[in-house]
């Protein structure tokens, strides 16, 4: 099928992934974590599961990146070591 | 030492998980799930004996109906967890944490939101009256009306108007969901059928898009829609009520 784009959006779900574990920012970590569940809601979209896609965008990308950062805000930024 | 082990570990974990990928069967072939178990029964029968077009309303609300239930109880679990630790006084009085004239949201941003919000809302609106024959459904359209609500109370910090929607209006529209549920269910044990049977007895099944078969799918949707978008922009609220804010992050002492 559409090989070429579900290779592209694959190595951004895999880059997205391990951006979202280096980085020591939880802010930035917040708004990686917002694009790989936006690519993630494509993926679905393109795995013809178009419900999962919906909840996938409103919840993953939406909600939860609302929460995460509510939550940062309230306690800290920056991971500690 | 450590990380040695763990990348052992990993790789390990990834050495089995590539194994069962190749084990299963390809795509398409008649060993895959939707052509084993129950599957076939649902794609075959589904629409005539649940009601609904689309199959995956279907199996959420029909033959799933009890896992759906249990699901929308956690979801309002889970709004009791946040108001028993954020917000146990004063629950009606919600007051900004930031004055709203002080807020300085970029006009791209406040633009934006004030043209996009009706649409969103609108698509939220359609995403719960369609679920039954189109992608979407109730849970799908009350994360869109909460997603929306609260990005207009994130630009405009229009927490202030929660204030005049009556505390007891908003827990009844956080508990819709679960008591529509139960009601559903006890209309057909009322009458003599099993709990959480759609099709009661005297009326004919399936007819798919016949009102008569989907009323009590469709009282549950738009129940789990308007309880969802409630429930989720009330976790927000109480997140960001001004008694339990700090506006400067607190930094622990080293």
């Amino acid at each position: 099928m559409n090989w070429t784009l579900n290779l592209v959006l694959l190595t951004f779900l895999v880059g997205t992934a391990f951006a979202m574990i280096m980085l020591k920012d939880l802010l930035a970590a917040a708004v990686v974590f917002s694009a790989y569940s936006l690519i993630m809601a494509i993926m679905w979209s393109q795995l013809r599961a178009p419900d999962l896609a919906l909840t996938e965008a409103a919840v993953g990308a939406g909600v939860t990146t609302v929460l995460f950062v509510i939550t940062i805000f309230r306690t800290v930024r920056k991971e500690n070591r | 030492m450590k990380k040695l082990f763990v990348i052992l570990a990993l790789a390990a974990l990834g050495v089995v998980l590539l194994w069962v990928v190749g084990k299963m069967p390809e795509m398409g072939d008649s060993r895959t799930p939707d052509k084993t178990h129950v599957v076939p029964r649902y794609i075959e029968d589904g629409v005539k004996e649940a009601g609904a077009e689309n199959l995956i309303t279907d199996v959420i609300l029909n033959y799933r109906g009890y896992d759906t239930m249990g699901e929308v109880a956690v979801i309002f679990s889970a709004l009791c967890a946040v108001i028993a630790l954020l917000d146990r006084e004063k629950r009606g009085v919600s007051r900004s944490a930031v004055d709203a004239s002080q807020v300085r949201s970029s006009r791209i941003v406040r633009v934006t939101v004030r043209i996009l919000f009706p649409v969103i809302f609108l698509f939220a609106v359609y995403l719960i009256l369609h679920g039954e024959n189109s992608a979407g459904g109730g849970f799908q359209g009350g994360a869109v009306i909460g997603a929306s609500i609260i990005v207009f109370t994130l630009v405009f910090t229009l927490i202030e108007s929660t204030r005049d929607i009556p505390l007891t209006l908003r827990v009844i529209l956080e508990s819709l969901s679960v008591l529509t549920f139960l009601a559903v269910g006890f209309i057909g044990v009322f009458k003599g059928v099993e709990f959480l049977t759609y099709i009661l007895p005297g009326l004919s099944p399936g007819v798919a898009g016949a009102l008569r078969s989907q009323v009590f799918m469709m009282s549950i949707e738009i129940a789990i829609g308007v309880a969802v978008g409630a429930i989720f922009t009330s976790i927000v609220f109480a997140m960001i009520k001004e008694e339990n804010f700090e506006l400067e992050p607190h930094i622990p002492e080293p």
